[in-house]
């Protein structure tokens, strides 16, 4: 098993009331699958917003295997300026 | 040279400098909080950020900018926290050689920056309450 932390922001916080959440994972989980329990988690609030995903604070493609230790961001549409 | 900094609390303007001799253009941007959202009255944004990758993304995303672009310095500083209509959260100073490529690199900067700089808005509505922005502009 794997343990990763999830920080949450914007929509993702707002959904699902927090701002990290920590999962225990099987080895060669990917970021695709973590994507689905987290929008599971968020009970439709997540429906139609696209989330791009990062690792240790590097955007990365959409399935991305994760290792012991990640820190992954489901990062909703970025609203700067 | 690229300065790149985010706040949490008002902006110092970078002051006008009269040493660039080589720059003709000195291009300067103020993003303000406007005090409508999407038809509602809003008394304030609070801009979250991710701390650590907001700050490597923006770094990045300016150097990208003065090696895109024939422009000598950026300088930028991003707000976070609650900023009241009105106020300043966005400040970029450009200096170029020629008015062209400096507008044109103020202009993509800006844009890029809102589409991969992990900060985002929550608007604060004249009850107090508190929601995700649905600003993307």
């Amino acid at each position: 098993m794997i343990n990763v932390i999830v920080k949450c922001f914007s929509q993702v916080k707002y959904a699902l009331g927090t701002h990290e959440l920590a999962f225990e994972l099987e080895i060669g989980t990917t970021t695709m699958g973590l994507n689905k329990l987290i929008r599971e988690k968020a009970e439709g609030k997540l429906d139609g917003v696209s989330l791009r995903v990062a690792v240790n604070q590097k955007y990365v493609p959409e399935e991305t295997v994760l290792y012991d230790g990640d820190e992954v961001a489901f990062i909703p549409p970025v609203q700067g300026g | 040279m690229v300065k790149v900094e985010i706040v949490n609390g008002p902006i110092d303007f970078f002051p006008p400098n009269n040493n660039h001799r080589q720059d003709g253009a000195e291009l300067t941007f103020n993003g303000r909080v406007r005090s409508t959202e999407h038809g509602k009255n809003i008394t304030a944004l609070e801009y979250e950020k991710y701390e650590g990758m907001a700050e490597l993304e923006l770094t990045q995303l300016a150097e990208e900018t003065v090696g895109k672009f024939p422009i000598n310095d950026l300088f930028c500083r991003h707000r976070v926290g609650k900023v009241n209509v009105g106020e300043t959260s966005l400040h970029v100073v450009i200096f170029s050689k020629h008015r062209e490529e400096g507008i044109d690199s103020l202009s993509w900067f800006i844009s890029e920056l809102k589409k991969r700089v992990p900060i985002w808005k929550w608007a604060i509505l004249e009850d107090g309450s508190r929601v995700p922005s649905e600003c993307v502009h």
